[in-house]
């Protein structure tokens, strides 16, 4: 891979290597006898946008996913916080600090904006502060608090993505998983949940995101991951991301 | 009005059991999207153990225990507790590990369930009644309303617990946390496992409180009626199933509506209908068929429910290891080029066949294998429209009983008792009833099966099974058409010029000789353009549509050709039993026929005679062993507990590598040269 030897190794401000928050090694994941991935490495820096892009079918959503523990995986393994989750259950990585803001939304349409950020808080064992975190949110999302006891399968999409980060954020994660936010969306809507994904950085929340929007992805990320047929074939970190050799990546034209 | 009063107070409290049976499927349903058919065990398990813990003493095994005498209200909670851990262990070891199978795989293990449950029960406390105790509450006299309307305590206290039940049911599930959770879960599993929820708990919590309203249902009914006995949970089962349906499945206040109207229907109908408490089973599922046919989402369901979901009824086909998949998946693949072209496969297989019949030295064996290839064509038929078109029919015994006995009455009832001809002098009308019988079913099912054309998945089902019922109760109530429960006695033998074809060893060429018309039928018509229109229905209904199948017209011929079959088979089967009663055509039978082709492999055509093999092969076996000989209703149990392990290893059955898929020749082979260094390729 001509990928290997660039920058892997990421220093904080203060020049003092820092421990990546999450630590995937040698991920793969099959479905039935089709393997997606093949042997992912990849880690995410506490407090940084880390995204994954690449075209369809490229295992991003399938990366994702097994990160979440949803999907099984065939080998490999997944540190998170210093903490070996490999085998844990999607409800226990929630607990541990991992949400999960999945692609198309999927909200639970039936149930009022209100009930679907409780449900976001269903892992914390702390529900006293719950109250105070929803109006935290509305602050975020000020719609939202208009809509609170409107069923969400009655929000716009835009509103509809709104509603899922902020049902990620109500579990309080130290990392906030979002596949491909703005799919779907009006450009203006899009600019919108970019900031907001901004916003969520500034507020101290790892981000691991994967985007269509490959120009927007790297222009937001610190670093990126470039994938192809369930591999990572090239990635890059912060001033030295080139978007000409991304997009060679992206589209297969390997330079 | 006095009447009137009378039965509108009686149905109300047959529809609050049925009620909060119905809150058990519901719930479940809702959650998982599962017809647990087990709940009707469940309903008769909590009746055995309530009546059980309230006598001093009971026969558990054939020999007396101790127990501890407990009043109504204190044993009442014990069962419902006992019975809602023993739905919990069901959920976990036979339901769990299926969640992300085939639809289909749960469905058969819950049938499978129900079989053990019952098969186990009848062990345990025995095949005789189980009388309910007499207690203090039951002694009171009854409350006289406006004078005439006598109402026991009880059936107040039935009536107050339902409605308790329903109220506690409904806060917990809108306002507490794991009722929400409840609810995530049935929208969206994924999303509500990356919310955090343990879905897998939140599912067993439903069955737990699915399984204790099931158990509170039917110890009020053993109550009722005055007994508990292990077959009792099978109709009440279906009346709850029926009245969830109604309500509008997975809907609460649904569950409680249809229950409470069915209650009413069922009293209201036997009360004023001539003749009526004979027919107040058929008056349940006329109901059903009816509002299906209008609403199909029920009273209060939403719509969107009556879709078969994405994907495949089946699902794919997981390679078998080893031997057994050499074995069947040539046989089935030599089954399915003989269709193609050439018949020398076939012939070989009928050969095969043959030569076995030569073989088999003693008249008892032969007889089984006879049973074996009337069951695997029957098997052959149901296939046509669940294996290959993909849609569930419990149903299907009433074409078996259509051909049965047109030709039994013909001959029996019209000929001999009518005209005073014997049998003899009219043999060849055997020959030409085969075709008619499978003609007059084929008009049966296209009628029954267009009704059907709106509903999908689950309500197709259940539709489907209302048909099979109604059928079954005409079969027993219109006595003057069919003897009603007393069955035809003295159907002559199948002869030829006159000469009755009595030996075992020729009945059983015989029968091969028709299961090769029926397979050479079933494949015909699978390898031509209807069955690549039936698959396509099978594997997506919508997109099948989309690309132009006419999907209602293939899924009739679906129907006529299972009908054809079923009909056809049956006039066999009438001439070789010699005697037929609607207890031959029970859902039961239905259900074991649908065993068969889950067992042996759904869409294939092997895959029903391997499982007819399994099935009475092993029931003959099975026959031998002490402890069976003891309790001969441990065989259900024993092919309960296989059939509930294949599903769990191998959900699509044995054969099913053998999967007639219908791909063209050549087609086949790039797809597979293609399968794994496609990424190589690209970046060379």
């Amino acid at each position: 891979m001509s990928a290997a030897g660039l920058t892997t190794h990421h220093t904080a401000p203060t020049g003092l290597p820092v421990s990546p928050l999450l630590s995937v090694r040698n991920l793969a994941v099959a479905y039935g006898r089709i393997r997606a991935l093949h042997g992912i490495d990849l880690d995410v820096e506490p407090g940084r946008i880390v995204s994954l892009v690449g075209s369809n079918g490229a295992g991003k959503s399938t990366t994702l996913m097994a990160v979440s523990g949803i999907l099984p995986l065939a080998v490999g393994s997944i540190t998170f916080a210093g903490e070996d989750i490999t085998k844990l259950a999607p409800e226990a990585r929630v607990g541990r600090g991992i949400a999960h803001v999945p692609e198309r939304r999927r909200v639970f349409g039936g149930m009022s904006v209100r009930e679907n950020l409780v449900l976001g808080a269903y892992s914390r064992a702390d529900a006293t502060d719950m109250e105070a975190d929803i109006a935290e949110l509305t602050q975020l999302f000020p719609i939202l608090g208009k809509r609170m006891s409107q069923a969400a399968g009655t929000l716009s999409g835009g509103e509809q993505q709104m509603l899922a980060i902020a049902r990620g954020l109500m579990s309080r994660p130290s990392l906030l998983i979002m596949d491909e936010p703005t799919m779907g969306l009006a450009p203006q809507m899009i600019d919108l949940i970019l900031d907001t994904v901004q916003a969520i950085r500034a507020r101290g929340t790892t981000i691991l995101l994967v985007e269509q929007n490959a120009v927007e992805a790297m222009r937001l990320s610190d670093h990126v991951y470039v994938m192809r047929l369930g591999r990572i074939v090239h990635q890059d970190s912060g001033s030295n991301i080139d978007p000409d050799r991304v997009k060679a990546f992206y589209m297969g034209v390997e330079a | 009005m006095d009447y009137f009063g009378q039965l509108l107070a009686n149905g109300l409290v047959l529809g609050a059991i049925y009620a909060l049976a119905a809150v058990a499927f519901t719930l479940v349903y809702g959650v998982v999207r599962l017809v647990n058919f087990a709940f009707g065990e469940l309903f008769m398990i909590g009746a055995f153990l309530t009546t059980s813990l309230m006598l001093d003493e009971v026969s558990l095994f054939g020999t007396p225990v101790p127990m501890p005498g407990l009043s109504f209200p204190l044993a009442a909670l014990l069962a419902i507790v006992l019975t809602a851990g023993l739905g919990v262990v069901v959920d976990r070891i036979a339901y769990r590990p299926l969640r992300k199978a085939p639809r289909l795989a749960p469905l058969i293990t819950s049938i499978a369930v129900s079989v053990v449950l019952q098969s186990l029960a009848q062990t345990i406390w025995g095949a005789e009644e189980l009388r309910f105790p007499e207690f203090s509450l039951a002694a009171y006299p009854p409350v006289v309303l406006f004078g005439s309307i006598y109402l026991s305590v009880m059936d107040l206290v039935v009536m107050a617990a339902a409605l308790l039940a329903m109220i506690g049911l409904t806060l917990f599930v809108s306002r507490s946390s794991l009722g929400r959770a409840m609810r995530a879960s049935a929208e969206d599993q994924t999303a509500a496992l990356l919310v955090g929820i343990p879905v897998d708990r939140v599912v067993g919590a439903a069955f737990a409180i699915g399984s204790g309203f099931a158990a509170l249902a039917g110890l009020l009914y053993a109550q009722t009626y005055g007994f508990a006995h292990a077959t009792m949970g099978f109709l009440p089962g279906l009346k709850a199933l029926t009245a969830a349906v109604l309500g509008g499945i997975g809907s609460t206040p649904g569950a409680a509506l249809g229950g409470v109207v069915l209650g009413l229907v069922e009293a209201l109908g036997s009360g004023y209908l001539p003749n009526g408490s004979a027919w107040k089973d058929a008056i349940s599922f006329v109901l059903l068929v009816g509002l299906l046919y209008v609403r199909p989402q029920g009273l209060l369901g939403r719509p969107e429910l009556n879709s078969a979901g994405r994907g495949s009824l089946l699902g794919g086909a997981v390679e078998m290891q080893g031997w057994l998949r050499g074995l069947f998946g040539r046989f089935d693949h030599a089954l399915e080029k003989s269709a193609g072209h050439g018949g020398k496969v076939a012939l070989a297989a009928l050969a095969a066949a043959l030569v076995i019949g030569a073989l088999v030295p003693s008249d008892y064996w032969l007889r089984i294998l006879t049973t074996v290839v009337i069951y695997g064509m029957l098997a052959s038929g149901l296939n046509v429209i669940v294996g290959f078109a993909g849609l569930l029919d419990l149903g299907f015994v009433a074409f078996w009983a259509v051909g049965s006995y047109l030709t039994s009455i013909l001959f029996v009832l019209v000929l001999k008792d009518g005209f005073g001809i014997a049998p003899q002098e009219m043999w060849w009308l055997f020959y030409l009833n085969l075709p008619l019988g499978g003609l007059l079913a084929a008009g049966f099912a296209v009628l029954l099966g267009t009704p059907t054309l709106r509903l999908r998945g689950d309500y197709l089902a259940i539709m489907t099974l209302g048909f099979g019922e109604i059928v079954r109760v005409v079969a027993i109530n219109w006595v003057g058409l069919t003897n009603g429960p007393m069955g035809i006695r003295g159907i002559p033998l199948p002869e030829i010029f006159g000469i009755p074809l009595a030996s075992p060893r020729v009945l059983f060429f015989f029968a091969v000789a028709l299961a090769g018309v029926v397979l050479f039928l079933v494949a015909r018509l699978v390898r031509s353009y209807v069955g690549r229109a039936w698959v396509a229905i099978r594997e997506d209904e919508e997109a099948a549509e989309a690309m132009g199948v006419p999907t209602a017209r293939y899924k009739l011929y679906a129907y006529a050709t299972s009908g054809f079959v079923g009909g056809f088979v049956g006039v066999f089967y009438a001439h070789y039993q010699q005697y037929i009663s609607p207890l031959n055509f029970s859902l039961f039978e239905n259900i074991i026929l649908l065993m068969l082709i889950v067992l042996g492999g759904l869409g294939t055509f092997i895959g029903p005679f391997i499982g007819a093999v399994i099935w009475i092969v092993f029931l003959q076996l099975a026959i031998d062993i002490p402890f069976v000989q003891a309790h001969p209703e441990t065989r259900f149990a024993l092919l309960g507990v296989i059939l509930i392990a294949l599903m769990l290893f191998r959900p699509q059955g044995l054969a099913a590598s053998a999967r007639v898929d219908l791909t063209m020749r050549g087609a086949r082979a790039k797809e597979g040269a293609s399968d794994e260094p496609l990424g190589r390729r690209a970046q060379a």
